[in-house]
């Protein structure tokens, strides 16, 4: 045990705990986002143009850099220490291991690593399929280690790690690893790869989270690691996280999931096509380029399809008026545009636009009611100007998801 | 605007305050509007609040119907222009274009509307049910007809005129 999250948590706050529900929160970080729209537009109000108002403008400027503190103070209200979903988990792995007949030495690392209440009341349920996965089929008996030469117990890690705007939490065993052969055979047969296809390891591994694919028959016969998988997808879709995993036969299997800190906010690239407002987050842009005539390729033989040269390489143009079916006299010309890149896991596609206008926190909002079927897209964001943003989000852009 | 809406949660309160019998006609209350010649009412008890027409931005992915969002405090509202979802020719928004705001499953939705006009008490006696609206197409929008005084104000099925399923407009429905 290298951390005890409790001793940590009380250390880090440095005084008394407050028990203050969530609503309460919900409700102070609606406020706070009000306040910072109706003082951006009061700063901004029409009235004041043309007036030479030097005191005000430094109030205001002041003002401005207040309510921004207080949003971050906001935000920061709803952080809890990862290691609190950590220790509901440790109560699992015990119980697995009387269940089991394993032993199992579970360490924790990084568990005062800060993480969004929603998103840690969201993230027990997965992380337990995938500790569950670990310790029932990764992790061989006691005997079978000895006989492998490994150590008689064996080990799950749980390591949290902030990585920029992300948190990077991983379960990490010393098992036997993903079986290669079987899972390969199994995603030909669904027709994930072609017959003679040999995916990466990382392409490879990324079906165990398909839907569906935890059949009866992969569980029984290659450690499992079907069984719920698919909710982990769903989950990490929710919380726009990333999954990736890493194994090596004998060696062990490592799930690493890429969550954002704070679901509320958002550090986005604001974009303008036509009268619309898009954002993007900004890790997920790769580069924004302007192309020049060279650049450009159109394939009239297949419907009129655009390509971006690039460095040497030609990536498809995604234009967001087609992909949403919305109508347009005329699409702009590429040349007339600038194109965002992105790297998805389908590959790399360029989404024109009019105009980037701005890098900014947004507030995100999720999308209820009528816009729930807005494709493509987190939420939408509530602008420091008061306008309102699709998030777009660029891999099931690219997956060209349908309605 | 705001505070006609205030004015009216204020008489919806009250009369919930005054009793058993008061209580009931709060589901017998009926806000009022007006969508070209025609005068239409829905339910109260889905009214949030009405204001005037915002600056509404165009979002994509959604029905024609749907003209955008608005930023209502925070609150970002898709709004439905009736007179598109009803099939009528589109007009310029005036000063005079509301915008009544819903919560219908817990989901916001404002309608604009040509101009609101009053809240008004139809007991269920004076409403004539309308199952003879729907057809094979699809089912009307409209719920029931309401007799008031020498006026007929047509009751509108609210959780559907704000759902995606195709309607039968009430134009089309009457003819």
């Amino acid at each position: 045990m290298s951390a005890n999250p409790e001793a940590t948590s009380d250390k880090s706050s440095g005084g008394a705990l407050l028990r203050v529900s969530s609503d309460k929160i919900g409700r102070l970080m609606d406020l706070v986002g009000e306040l910072s729209l109706s003082v951006s537009e009061t700063v901004n109000s029409p009235d004041l143009e043309g007036l030479d108002l030097v005191g005000f403008d430094a109030a205001a400027h002041r003002l401005s850099m207040i309510v921004r503190e207080v949003q971050d103070a906001a935000t920061e209200l709803r952080l809890v220490p990862v290691g609190e979903v950590f220790r509901r988990l440790k109560r699992m792995i015990r119980e697995l291991e009387r269940e089991t007949g394993k032993i199992i030495d579970l360490d924790i690392v990084g568990a005062e690593t800060a993480i969004d209440k929603l998103v840690a009341d969201k993230l027990y349920d997965p992380l337990l399929h995938v500790v569950r996965n670990s310790a029932d089929h990764g992790l061989e008996g006691p005997e079978e280690r000895l006989n492998n030469g490994k150590s008689k117990a064996g080990m799950i890690r749980l390591a949290a790690q902030q990585v920029g705007s992300e948190v990077r939490i991983q379960v990490v065993d010393d098992g036997r690893g993903l079986n290669r052969d079987k899972i390969l055979k199994k995603a030909r047969e669904r027709g994930f790869f072609g017959p003679n296809e040999e995916p990466e390891p990382e392409r490879l591994w990324k079906v165990i989270f398909e839907p569906g694919f935890s059949t009866a028959e992969v569980v029984s016969t290659l450690s499992g690691r079907g069984v719920g998988m698919d909710v982990l997808n769903t989950t990490m879709s929710e919380l726009r996280g990333r999954i990736a995993v890493d194994s090596e036969a004998m060696k062990g299997t490592t799930v690493s999931l890429h969550i954002p800190v704070s679901l509320a906010f958002l550090d986005s690239i604001l974009l303008r096509l036509g009268k619309q407002l898009f954002t993007v987050p900004v890790d997920d842009v790769a580069e924004i380029v302007k192309p020049g005539l060279s650049d450009l390729v159109g394939v009239s033989a297949d419907k009129g399809t655009e390509v971006l040269k690039l460095r040497g390489s030609f990536i498809p143009v995604l234009r967001l008026e087609k992909f949403y079916g919305t109508k347009v006299d005329r699409l702009t010309p590429l040349i007339d545009m600038v194109c965002i890149v992105f790297n998805t896991s389908r590959g790399t596609i360029a989404v024109p636009v009019d105009e980037v206008l701005d890098r900014q926190q947004v507030v995100m909002k999720p999308l209820v009611g009528s816009l729930a079927k807005v494709r493509a897209s987190w939420g939408c964001a509530l602008l420091s100007s008061g306008e309102v943003a699709i998030v777009l989000d660029c891999e099931r852009l690219a997956s060209g998801e349908e309605r | 605007m705001a505070a006609q809406a205030a004015e009216m949660e204020r008489e919806t309160r009250s009369s919930v305050d005054d009793g058993v019998v008061e209580a009931e006609s709060i589901d017998s209350m009926y806000l009022t509007f007006a969508v070209g010649e025609e005068d239409y009412g829905m339910s109260i008890g889905m009214v949030t609040e009405i204001v005037g027409m915002q600056r509404i931005m165009v979002v994509p992915d959604v029905p024609d119907y749907i003209k955008g969002v608005i930023n209502l405090r925070g609150k970002v509202i898709p709004l439905m222009d009736v007179r598109l979802r009803f099939g009528m020719a589109e007009r310029p928004y005036d000063d005079r274009t509301v915008v009544i705001v819903l919560e219908v499953n817990d989901a916001p939705m404002g309608l604009i509307v040509d101009r609101v006009r009053e809240v008004i008490d139809i007991p269920d006696d004076n409403i004539d049910s309308a199952q003879s609206f729907g057809s094979a197409d699809g089912r009307s929008v409209v719920s029931g007809l309401g007799r008031v005084d020498e006026r007929v104000v047509i009751l509108l099925d609210v959780p559907l005129l704000v759902s995606d399923m195709d309607v039968i407009a009430p134009k089309m429905a009457k003819a």
